[in-house]
């Protein structure tokens, strides 16, 4: 391989991580808006996703790769079934664990959502077991480079990568135009800049944190579902893992600010898929986090977060 | 009396324990010690997240550090050349808690610009930085073109750790079989610990971590440095965890990088939140509870389930574990408490506040007069320095002050001029400047021209805390006092800028800091006989009705020892009769203590009545300035702010 098709492949394995980062970076970084929660269940709801989604298909009747037809139906449908039940089980979260503790010190919610998290890997654990599970090859992987242009290259590039993008995007450019366009997302915005002022204006508070609760956990399941089509592999302790990467992507772009959230996610799927080439995976970690706490020193509220002016 | 005993029944428990367990052959004291480990860690976490108010979401690494810096010194091992030659025990621990304060400050440092959740990202950075960390540099090999200077350097041990570690020697004590020695131990670097930082909990440092907890930009206008205050908080909160770790380290005889993982930083988290954040007893509770119910509860649990479903015969109860619920059964509790208790288990129970509070207090206001009994206290007349400098020389002299908000103007090259003992009004419109020109002078806001010179010295550049040292106080438009705090604290905290205990004497407490402590509080007391709040010294700052949370914040203004005292909008919100004490007040303050007082005011009556001179602000522009009588007069201020008819109001 060339240096430069290792860039590429990189590139390109940095854009596949950072897409499903960006998808669960906007779960926490809307309801970090809108109830200044860090929600540490956030991860473990994506993880359920996957194998959500899993039991979807399974429901189905899906065991083998789809194919044409099936790629238009069953593919979307599953995406939506699982989407509805995260987007269900985070809303109940939020319910149960988060919303008799709205006026209580910020904290208490902290620790219940680290308490959920425990609670919802365990239970991942005991329904699929400690060790990790095979996701079944449902979409189909074709090297588009060699088997449909017909070029001889060393990179490597599969429908997959095109799915993960495919469905990254018009998932982002949807929740972008519900945000800014539609009334729900009118009251999303005010809700989040000053929730008394929004509900003296007669918006419903809590119905709004419920709807940011459901989007989130919705697109915290479709990050699953990609997950586990691409990597065929899932395991109960991968939402840890994950959420940290996710809130980092958070932080980074700044939180409480959805685009920078998605920028943040592509940022840290680059800088690990190259950091994993360039100087080696043990260090990736630690590689991350320095680029964090550097970025955080120099520009205190991320990459795109707007410095809140204090009211003196 | 009942205190004394309840005392000593737990100090003679704490002392039989080891002793009744090897009679009874509970072997449980391995456990307790191991517990009481993660207790000290969790009560060095509380000096952050509780007294401080700073988030860590990243405490273990200061554990990895003591407990390495234990391993590294005291291995035989290990092949660099420092290793080979352990050294003591007792030294390393020093050295532990030395290394682990000092990589405190080195992580607080760069974060100090960094607030609130983007510091607890930060400091989880770290928690996860310093493990990957300790496993690579276990095999270190640095290649540059072929020429290898560092080949598989072996610093930290790696993935497999350090084994073995050195035990503490003390003549004839078996530290080498014996659990009870290591119990011992860890009970008097606990008590010690415990008892350190409770002092420092009621000293000048633990007022200031508190304020800076409760509102940061009011502490630092109040003369306590945020930075410094900071940095001590993440110093000493690392040091007890560099106790904790190295003790741990010789105790397990063994440590590996996985011990100091994300979730033993968010385990103490829990413990410290449990238990009640900044409350000594919840957080020994917290951790306590925590430890025994992962180390003892579960499998005793198991056995009593399993029993259960042998008696009454259900297979599922009898061939049930336990363990394998381990983590869902600790998240529900976690859940729980929470929701049952928000402010954890031993922690301060908070009124939430509801809409109708202050209709309850205001026909109280009516009925007790608020009237001040006391006199000025004399201590401050004799602090507050008179004639030092020419008294034709102005206090604060104000030239060209601009200040911009992106296009907007908010101040445009504004002069004014405070003579010594001198009360200047400064009045106009809403969004006229008054306020940002308070931030200029007080150092929150940079002006980006002109120059301000305050008793002959130039403040370009200071921080707000300096400012106040200096001599310049202030109030807020919007009351920022120190709201989980009592009355008396908001007071002392005000005095922070003029006190010197350090953190040594804070321990310790050597005479003159039990001198000084004590004048503070007659000070503090005396000041508030003064401005009318005698009698609610312990009560919390926002349970106070709203007027006496003004003149509070006045009090705190005062305690700082200014010479220049600015008041923003002070009898905005009050009664008449409020108002008319709070400007006698006013009043008294400059012909008892000579002191200069800059007073934005939207009340005329008030305004006109007390000051001397009166600046008038338009869109940040000065548009007049003179006597009282002179304003009214002026065309352009009537025009813009008075009004026409209003000079024949007073006289109506």
């Amino acid at each position: 391989m060339e240096w430069w098709e290792v860039l590429v492949q990189q590139t390109i394995n940095g854009l596949t991580r950072g897409a499903v980062f960006a998808l669960i970076a906007l779960g926490y970084t809307m309801v970090y808006g809108i109830i200044e929660l860090i929600n540490f269940a956030h991860g473990d709801v994506f993880m359920l996703g996957l194998f959500v989604s899993l039991s979807w298909f399974t429901l189905l009747g899906v065991t083998k790769t789809l194919t044409g037809w099936q790629l238009v139906t069953i593919l979307p449908l599953v995406f939506i079934l699982t989407m509805l039940t995260t987007a269900a089980l985070n809303v109940g979260i939020d319910r149960v664990a988060y919303r008799p503790l709205r006026r209580s010190t910020r904290l208490a919610p902290l620790i219940t959502a680290i308490g959920v998290s425990f609670m919802l890997e365990n239970l991942a654990l005991l329904w699929k077991g400690p060790a990790p599970i095979a996701y079944p090859d449902v979409f189909p992987s074709v090297d588009i480079l060699r088997e449909w242009l017909g070029v001889d290259s060393a990179i490597f590039i599969t429908t997959k990568d095109v799915l993960v993008v495919g469905a990254t995007i018009p998932l982002m450019l949807a929740l972008h135009y519900f945000v800014t366009r539609t009334r729900w997302g009118k009251a999303m915005r005010a809700t989040a800049q000053d929730r008394e002022t929004a509900q003296a204006m007669g918006i419903d508070v809590e119905r709004t944190i419920l709807l940011t609760f459901f989007v989130g956990g919705a697109l915290a399941g479709a990050a699953g579902l990609i997950q586990g089509m691409y990597y065929n592999i899932g395991m109960w302790w991968m939402g840890y893992q994950a959420g940290l990467r996710a809130f980092t992507a958070a932080v980074l772009g700044g939180i409480g600010n959805m685009p920078g959230a998605a920028l943040g996610g592509l940022f840290i799927g680059f800088l690990s898929a190259w950091s994993d080439q360039y100087i080696s995976a043990r260090w990736t970690n630690a590689i991350v986090f320095s680029i964090l706490i550097l970025v955080l020193v120099f520009r205190p509220h991320g990459l795109l977060g707007a410095r809140p002016a204090e009211k003196v | 009396m009942t205190r004394s005993l309840r005392w000593t029944a737990l100090i003679a428990a704490l002392l039989v324990y080891p002793f009744l367990d090897r009679v009874l052959g509970l072997q449980t004291v391995h456990a307790v010690s191991d517990g009481m480990i993660y207790v000290l860690l969790a009560l060095g976490l509380n000096i952050v997240v509780g007294y401080a108010g700073l988030l860590d979401l990243g405490y273990a690494a200061f554990f990895a550090i003591g407990a390495y810096a234990m391993g590294l010194l005291n291995s035989p091992v290990l092949g660099s050349p420092l290793y080979g030659y352990p050294w003591s025990f007792w030294l390393c621990i020093w050295v532990a808690a030395a290394v682990s304060a000092l990589l405190g400050v080195a992580i607080g440092a760069p974060t100090l610009r960094v607030r609130g959740d983007y510091l607890a990202i930060i400091t989880l950075g770290f928690g996860e930085i310093i493990p990957v960390a300790i496993r690579n540099l276990g095999d270190i090999t640095l290649e540059i073109g072929g020429w290898r200077p560092i080949e598989r350097l072996n610093l930290t041990g790696g993935e497999n750790g350090v084994n073995p570690i050195g035990r503490p020697y003390l003549p004839g004590v078996p530290f080498e079989t014996d659990p009870v020695p290591w119990y011992f131990l860890i009970l008097v670097i606990g008590a010690g610990s415990l008892w350190a930082m409770s002092r420092l909990h009621d000293s000048r440092l633990g007022r200031a971590w508190m304020a800076i907890r409760e509102d940061e930009t009011a502490a630092d206008c109040t003369g306590v440095n945020p930075i410094s205050t900071k940095l001590l908080a993440f110093a000493l909160g690392a040091s007890f965890s560099g106790f904790a770790g190295s003790v741990y380290a010789a105790k397990l005889q063994a440590i590996t990088p996985g011990a100091f993982e994300f979730q033993v930083s968010i385990m103490l988290l829990c413990m410290v939140v449990l238990g009640g954040a900044g409350s000594l007893k919840g957080v020994i509770l917290g951790g306590m509870l925590i430890t025994i119910f992962d180390r003892v509860a579960l499998a005793q649990m198991t056995f009593f389930v399993r029993w259960i479903g042998r008696a009454v015969d259900v297979q599922t109860l009898a061939t049930a574990d336990l363990t394998l619920w381990r983590w869902f059964f600790f998240g529900l509790g976690l859940v729980l408490v929470m929701l049952l208790r928000p402010e954890g288990l031993a922690g301060r129970r908070v009124r939430p506040v509801a809409p109708g509070d202050d209709d309850l207090d205001s026909p109280r206001i009516e009925v007790e007069p608020p009237a001040r009994a006391a006199a000025l206290p004399g201590w401050l007349r004799e602090r507050v320095p008179r004639g030092a400098a020419p008294a034709s020389a102005p206090i604060l002299d104000v030239r060209g002050v601009t200040r911009r908000f992106g296009g907007v103007v908010a101040l445009n090259a504004v002069d004014l001029v405070v003579p010594r003992g001198a009360i200047i009004g400064l009045i106009g419109p809403n969004g006229a400047g008054k306020t940002t020109f308070f931030n200029v002078v007080t150092g929150l806001i940079r002006p980006d021209e002109g120059r301000l010179v305050f008793e002959g010295a130039s403040l370009a550049g200071l921080r707000p805390n300096a400012i106040v040292g200096r001599g310049i106080a202030r109030t807020f438009q919007s009351i920022r006092l120190f709201p989980q705090m009592t009355v008396l604290e908001n007071v002392l905290v005000g005095e922070h800028c003029r006190l010197a205990a350090t953190v040594a004497g804070a321990v310790l407490r050597p005479p003159a800091v039990v001198a000084e402590e004590a004048r503070a509080r007659g000070r503090a007391r005396e000041l508030l006989a003064f401005i009318g709040l005698d009698g609610k010294e312990h009560d919390l700052a926002r349970n106070l009705p709203y007027g006496d949370q003004r003149r509070l914040e006045i009090a705190r203004a005062l305690a700082t020892e200014p010479r220049l005292l600015l008041l923003d909008e002070p009898t905005a919100g009050m009664n008449p009769r409020e108002t008319e004490t709070l400007t006698a007040l006013i009043g008294s303050l400059r012909r008892e203590l000579e002191l200069a007082i800059l007073l934005i005011e939207h009340d005329m009556e008030v305004v006109m009545g007390i000051s001397d001179r009166i600046t008038v602000l338009d869109y940040g522009l000065r548009i007049a300035e003179g006597t009282p009588a002179e304003i009214q007069r002026h065309p352009q201020v009537i025009e813009a702010y008075l009004g026409t008819g209003y000079e024949r109001e007073p006289h109506a």
